[in-house]
């Protein structure tokens, strides 16, 4: 049995090329994520190299410490306050825009603008403007006005072109049936558009979850994640920084990825 | 009329429009249209696209309202009534089938939302499954589903709510060939089986020809000519209806009498002369145009026959079931004849002289 001359590949060193190329990319941007998910496991009592030993005790400080905790409970429960506000606030603005109306250019490009908003500009504004109205801060007023604030015309943006692009056809369809126009929201527009609903919520959710540079300014005593985190940096660099860092990213990236798949299931759907 | 009579006619006529019109800003999608639509009867709208169809349809349907005239059904106005209160369904343009919904759900939806009972909506559903040949997909969802597939299940989910007028816009008009004919008998035969009222909107005449009781014959918004295919075809009203539908010669041409056996004389600019049905109203001199379609008119070589309008032939085109033969008459008339492709004249060829004769029966003028 004698092997066929094998035919050389042309492209044998661009290929390898590549390969390195491709490698070296993903390390330029994974490298300093690889680095701290070593480091959470590092057991040493001062950030950084050398490494001394592996540990999870890190991982247990930080899911035990009551100051996380409390901020976590923050960040969920003003996400997911901020997503239902905002999300509801949205719908409700697509649903009137969706058969079109005098002006509606305008105002969708006016929803728009504050996206290009400087976030620390953001922030300052929020604070004066509270200031001026005399509310104190915290995660119930201040925190919860500024989070809608920011995420609402991202909610916006995300909805409006799957309420837009909803067929006309299937209402008229429902009404020709028999359907009062409460019965075709129920039972039509509702079930068609709530994946993309429910995947603007947990988008707005990550946003709210992730908000750091506007909270800062208006969170008084009150913490949430990234402020809580910002302020542990400020204080001391504490050894379990590394192993708090990966939770995060952990909560925050399931998140988004969930939104994202729940959103493709909506555009296929509509 | 007798009160009995008015209300049997009144019973007779599923739909009567009455006067409609409606204008979107400046452009008038209907202009004074009114016809009757028979119980029971298969009756198209034909026209060509932006005509008026499917404003018409919508508007019997509830979704647009008209800006003048009325719309009875059944003997009864329905212009303030929503489209959920009217006893019509309509199988929209594209199917608009609901996506979230399988087959089942989507053919019960009607009897769910009128609050019907588990029992018998699931009944009724796979009874009128069956009728459109889908009992065995009620558990399909309708992405899974060919294309005829999606049209029955449109069909099945108008009517299942039993409506007194089913309105079908341009239902076949996605669909190829084959199927598209194949889908046209089942159109046909529902009906007929049902005997229901279907109001079916086309732009393709050879489909309203083959489907339709009556129809009418739609331009530019307004009403062009009401009538069973074969009057449609055989007396069009006017010059749009005889080209719109089928093909035929239209030669201008001016009344010069008329003969004891009814058909009137007129001859043409070009000296051709032709016997032919005009409208009682018409005298000599007046213009008519002569309407003959390009079947009625025969070719015959020229030593074949005694009589007839000398003519060359200009064009032969070869069209599989007949040929076409364009002719010049002496004069210089065009005149255009198809011929089956097993008449002994398919041999002609192009330069040929010939004779053309045709009946008079199948000239109408029509005077405009
Ligand atoms: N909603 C509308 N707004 C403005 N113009 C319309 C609207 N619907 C139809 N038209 C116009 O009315 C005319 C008739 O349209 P339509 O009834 O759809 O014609 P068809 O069904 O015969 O193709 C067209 O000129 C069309 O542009
Ligand atoms: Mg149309």
């Amino acid at each position: 049995m004698s092997a066929a001359p094998r035919p050389r590949d042309p492209y044998r060193w661009w290929r390898a090329a590549l390969g390195l190329y491709t490698t070296l990319f993903l390390g330029f941007l994974y490298l300093p994520l690889v680095v701290i998910v070593v480091l959470s496991f590092n057991n040493s009592t001062s950030t950084g190299f050398p490494l001394t030993g592996a540990t999870t005790k890190w991982y247990g400080q930080v899911l035990n410490s009551a100051d996380l905790l409390a901020a976590f409970g923050n960040s969920m429960a003003v996400g997911a306050t901020a997503a239902a506000i905002s999300t509801a606030l949205a719908l409700l603005l697509a649903l009137g825009f969706r058969h079109g109306v005098r002006g509606q250019s305008l105002v969708l490009n006016l929803i728009l603008l504050p996206v290009l908003l400087p976030g620390i500009v953001g922030g300052i504004v929020l604070l004066i403007f509270f200031g001026y109205m005399e509310v104190r801060s915290d995660l119930w007023t201040t925190v919860l006005v500024a989070h809608v604030n920011y995420v609402l015309p991202f909610a916006f943006l995300t909805l409006y072109p799957r309420v837009h692009g909803f067929d006309r056809a299937l209402e008229e369809a429902a009404m020709d049936l028999g359907a009062t126009p409460m019965q075709v929201f129920r039972h039509v527009v509702w079930p068609i558009l709530m994946p993309a609903v429910v995947a603007t919520a947990l988008f707005a959710f990550t946003l709210s979850f992730d908000e750091f540079i506007r909270t800062v300014f208006v969170s008084g005593h009150d913490r949430t994640i990234p402020v809580l985190f910002w302020l542990l940096v400020v204080d001391e660099i504490a050894p379990y920084l590394p192993a708090m860092a990966v939770v995060i990213i952990l909560v925050s990236t399931a998140l988004s990825l969930a939104a994202f798949a729940i959103g493709r299931r909506a555009d296929r759907a509509t | 009329m007798p009160r009995e009579d008015r209300e049997a006619a009144a019973g007779a006529v599923a739909v009567a429009i009455r006067k409609v019109g409606k204008r979107f800003g400046s452009v008038a999608a209907l202009d004074d249209v009114s016809l009757d639509i028979r119980r029971g009867e298969f009756f198209s709208l034909l026209g060509p696209s932006g005509c008026g169809k499917t404003t018409l349809l919508r508007s019997i349907g509830g979704f647009e309202a008209p800006t003048e005239g009325d719309i009875l059904i059944e003997g009864r106005s329905v212009l303030h009534l929503a489209p959920y209160e009217r006893p019509t369904n309509m199988i929209f343009q594209h199917l608009a089938l609901f996506p979230h919904l399988g087959v089942r759900d989507n053919v019960g939806f009607g009897l769910r939302m009128k609050g019907a009972d588990r029992a018998e909506t699931a009944r009724r559903v796979q009874e009128v499954l069956r009728l459109v040949r889908l009992e065995e997909y009620g558990d399909r969802r309708v992405d899974q589903l060919s294309g005829g597939q999606r049209q029955r299940v449109a069909m099945a989910r108008a009517l299942v709510n039993d409506p007194a007028v089913l309105l079908l816009d341009e239902p076949l008009g996605a669909l190829d060939l084959q199927l598209r004919l194949q889908m046209q008998e089942e159109l046909r035969r529902l009906q007929r089986q049902l005997g229901a009222t279907f109001v079916f909107v086309t732009h393709d005449q050879g489909e309203a020809m083959a489907m339709s009781d009556r129809i009418a014959v739609m331009n530019a918004g307004r009403l062009q000519q009401v009538g069973t295919p074969a009057e449609i075809y055989e007396r069009p009203a006017n010059r749009f209806v005889a080209t719109f539908v089928g093909h035929a010669n239209l030669v201008e041409a001016r009344l010069t009498g008329r003969r004891q056996d009814g058909f009137a004389e007129a001859v043409s600019a070009d000296g051709l002369a032709f016997l032919g049905q005009a409208p009682p109203h018409a005298g000599a001199r007046d213009a008519v145009l002569a309407v003959l379609r390009h079947e009625k008119l025969r070719v015959h070589p020229s030593d074949t026959v005694q009589a007839g309008v000398a003519a060359s032939v200009v064009e032969r085109t070869y069209m599989g079931s007949s040929l076409r033969f364009t002719c010049r008459a002496q004069g210089g008339a065009i005149l255009t004849a198809d011929t089956p492709n097993d008449m002994p004249g398919r041999d002609i060829a192009e330069g040929a002289a010939v004779l053309l004769d045709w009946s008079p029966a199948d000239v109408v003028f029509l005077t405009e």
